[in-house]
């Protein structure tokens, strides 16, 4: 389970991202919607822990910085970064000896094979294209065997037959239990993964919406729908009407995580 | 741990694998064993001549050298800055559950190989120029690979990795570091004054007991003094402070708690440093690390359509600027227009020489910058310039237009002092400055001939000494025929016939690089 609570962040006086709350619980494919600039990227960086924030973030109930957190979760970036002086291979052990994984034998090569990296195995960092380069990031997530894995636009620069392969790998972790949130922009591509989605506008969680709520509407409509919707309310309040909590309007909880369902977010 | 150390030893390993394969490192190798062998001869002959060929010599030196790097490097840690990361490490090490404090000691390491290069350089020039007894420098060797390491490992802990320090800590800590430093100097410099500009008033200052008492810098200094001098009341007692300053600071940065904040930090200069890096391996040189470029707001109005829009979008570029085309360049050619006026002024001028000296030092300026291609060379790696629907030429003269005013501009801040203090004719300042910008542009157009002719063949560096090579010709045909018209009618027709040889290679690379530049852009894309 992935519970962030009451999350909070400043840039300077730019408050990036405003007390946001939401939860994926064990066995969900979370999907983190908003328009450029809203703060998803925030939110990511703050449950990886690469940014100060205020507010609480815990992985399986563990507070994410620790040690025994991060062992279970695992990141893939929007851009790949690999080092430019280990091979394919390398990065693989890195991330068995950092993690502590016990890999059994074959299985870094059929995860290898499974992205069609095995061939490139002995290619350093630095000689890899930038789709390649996402395959290995993604493997070295995969490796890791996490409870909780955060993909930040992962689809980007994978050929057809990797998204395939990663979509595959999603609905895996998800019937194994583990907590998925991805953040993307490419909606149809998740269109089949989803469980539970929030959207994110100027640093505030709009709504989370459950598939069940959803029904058959489509993720595309409801995301014009909601931001559009915020719009509307933004204006309303430009012309001086009373503040409206569109979080709560549109969304399934307040709480981050309310009991019962498991599933909820909480905006302003 | 273990995965810190097969990160370090992997990434070690491969990389000298990869640099010996690499014709470059070979290259490196020959100029480093060569200055190798040169240095310490000349620095022999140096310090015996400011009687500072002994141990009292070598621990100045070093003295001098501590109260340099240390304040530095507080300087540094307290910024947070200093810490190479690279976007890699913030990919995988910092969601990795290592160690936080292994994280920041990782980076250290790094630095490791080339400070082990560099002692082991310090203790044998301790042996050969200082004429120190070898097992004292042995001791030396030892302290600073493993006490000053860990010390300074532990002070880079405390400063990077505190969490409890807030920024205003920091800063004073910072303007305290700049204080000590500009203390230190200001005192050598009273000393070098008071004694009637006498360098062994500062050698004096250096070894003094006041000196060494300056908790941290100044304890250090007195452990090299104990060592290399023998015991005094003072380095004995400072020495002692030196290593229970050394076990209480490993103590707390063992003890310290830290949990990663330093990361937003580490990863905002990593941006930086991957961004700086690769503007230099394009040639550039306006980033600076650690300082974002201000622009400012800018107009400019597009006159014309083509190529033409390279220009103005350039001198737009240029507009937003905080010193609008004034670069690096500007400062490099005002400083050695003064060191030229500064030696002719004061040091007896150059002779002969004197009517060619400020030429023959803008062609080597040039020369020097070649790897540096500033705009031009973002320019050519970009599909847009290639994209725009106009003629290779003309994109080619636009599109390096900006730049040549630039070199017209530099070329008079290089000239005038040198003009005013040797009284040179009207005459000869402008055809100095013509001579700069000829040049200048045959370095911008060189540039599209050797990535046409060699760009798929060599490396970036490879790249650059052919650069280099083809820059060399050049100066040395309009060399040749600044001295074939010496010979033949003066100084003018020197000038003159250096001048025509230059415009006439500048025609003959324009036509190569418009060919090239079309060849570019229709073969190469």
């Amino acid at each position: 389970m992935l519970e962030v609570i009451d999350l909070s962040k400043k840039y300077g006086k730019i408050q990036a991202v405003d007390h946001v709350s939401f939860c994926v619980p064990d066995g969900t494919v979370g999907i983190l919607l908003g328009p450029n600039g809203t703060g998803k990227s925030t939110v990511i960086k703050s449950i990886t822990g690469l940014v100060r924030y205020t507010g609480q973030i815990r992985i399986q109930g563990i507070p994410s910085r620790e040690l025994a957190a991060r062992r279970i979760f695992a990141y893939v970036p929007e851009i790949p970064s690999l080092y430019d002086m280990l091979t394919v291979r390398e990065h693989m052990e890195f991330i068995i000896r950092a993690y502590g994984v016990r890999a059994q034998e074959g299985e870094v090569d059929a995860l290898l094979a499974r992205f069609e990296l095995l061939d490139k195995q002995d290619k350093l960092g630095s000689e890899l294209s930038k789709g390649m380069m996402q395959k290995v990031s993604i493997c070295a997530a995969l490796l890791i065997n996490p409870q909780v894995i955060l993909l930040d636009e992962p689809m980007v620069g994978l050929d057809p037959a990797a998204i395939k392969e990663l979509k595959q790998v999603v609905l895996e972790l998800k019937a194994r239990g583990a907590t998925v949130l991805i953040s993307t922009h490419m909606l149809e591509m998740v269109k089949e993964l989803w469980d539970v989605t929030f959207v994110m506008n100027e640093g505030h969680i709009l709504g989370s919406y459950t598939r069940q709520q959803v029904g058959n509407e489509d993720l595309e409509e409801l995301f014009f729908a909601v931001t559009g919707q915020a719009k509307e309310a933004a204006d309303a309040c430009a012309q001086g009407c009373a503040a409206t909590d569109v979080g709560l309007q549109g969304g399934a909880a307040a709480d981050a995580c309310p009991q019962g369902t498991g599933i909820g977010a909480g905006g302003r | 741990m273990n995965s810190i150390l097969y990160l370090y030893c992997t990434t070690f390993r491969n990389r000298i694998r990869q640099a010996l394969h690499k014709p470059v490192t070979y290259v490196y190798l020959a100029i480093a064993l060569l200055y190798l062998v040169m240095l310490p001869y000349s620095f022999r002959i140096l310090l015996r001549e400011w009687e500072m060929d002994s141990a009292e010599g070598m621990a100045a030196v070093f003295t001098a050298f501590a109260f340099w790097v240390i304040p530095s490097n507080l300087i540094s840690y307290a910024k947070r800055k200093g810490m190479v990361y690279r976007l890699s490490d913030v990919h995988f090490l910092f969601p990795a559950p290592v160690g936080f404090k292994w994280i920041l000691l990782y980076t250290f390491l790094k630095t490791l190989p080339a400070y082990l290069v560099l002692n082991f350089l310090l203790a044998a020039g301790g042996c050969y120029v200082f004429g120190v007894v070898w097992w004292k420098m042995l001791v030396y060797f030892l302290f600073s690979i493993f006490l000053e390491n860990i010390l300074e490992g532990s002070i880079m802990v405390l400063l990077y990795g505190s969490e409890r320090m807030d920024q205003k800590a920091r800063d004073i800590l910072v303007k305290a570091s700049y204080a000590l430093m500009g203390v230190i100097v200001a005192l050598g410099v009273g000393a070098y004054l008071k004694e009637r500009l006498s360098f062994q008033a500062v050698l004096y200052f250096l070894h003094s007991d006041q000196v060494q008492m300056i908790p941290f810098v100044g304890w250090y200094a007195a452990v090299v003094h104990l060592l290399f001098l023998g015991p005094t009341k003072v380095n004995v007692a400072c020495s002692i402070l030196y290593f229970v300053l050394f076990a209480c600071l490993l103590a707390a940065a063992a003890r310290m708690r830290c949990s990663g904040e330093f990361f937003e930090d580490a990863m905002k200069f990593a941006d930086d440093y991957e961004e700086v890096l690769s503007s230099r391996l394009q040639g550039r040189t306006d980033l600076r690390l650690g300082k974002k470029k201000k622009l400012g707001k800018a107009y400019v109005k597009y006159r014309g359509k083509g190529a033409r829009a390279i220009f103005y979008r350039q001198l737009l570029e240029y507009k937003k600027q905080r010193f609008f085309i004034f670069d690096i360049n500007t400062v490099v050619s005002l400083a050695a227009g003064c060191i030229i006026s500064y030696l002719y002024l004061f040091e007896d001028g150059f002779g002969s020489f004197n009517d060619f000296i400020v030429p023959a030092a803008m062609a080597y300026v040039v020369l020097i910058f070649t790897g540096f291609s500033g705009k031009w060379g973002k320019e050519i790696r970009t599909p847009y310039t290639f994209l725009i629907p106009d003629y290779a030429f003309r994109k080619l003269v636009y599109a390096t237009a900006m730049q040549v005013f630039q070199a017209f501009a530099n070329a008079w801040v290089f000239v005038l002092p040198p003009a005013l203090s040797m009284r040179l004719p009207f005459s000869t300042v402008a055809f100095t400055v013509a001579g700069y910008v000829l040049l200048y542009a045959c370095k911008l157009y060189v540039l599209v001939v050797v990535e046409v002719a060699v760009g798929n063949v060599l490396g970036r560096v490879g790249k650059q000494f052919f650069q280099l090579f083809l820059m060399g010709l050049i100066i040395g045909f309009a060399a040749f025929g600044a001295v074939l018209g010496f010979v033949f009618g003066g100084i003018p027709a020197a000038y003159g016939l250096m001048l025509f040889v230059l415009a006439g290679m500048l025609v003959i690379l324009l036509t190569i690089s418009t060919l090239c530049f079309y060849r570019m852009e229709t073969v190469n894309r």
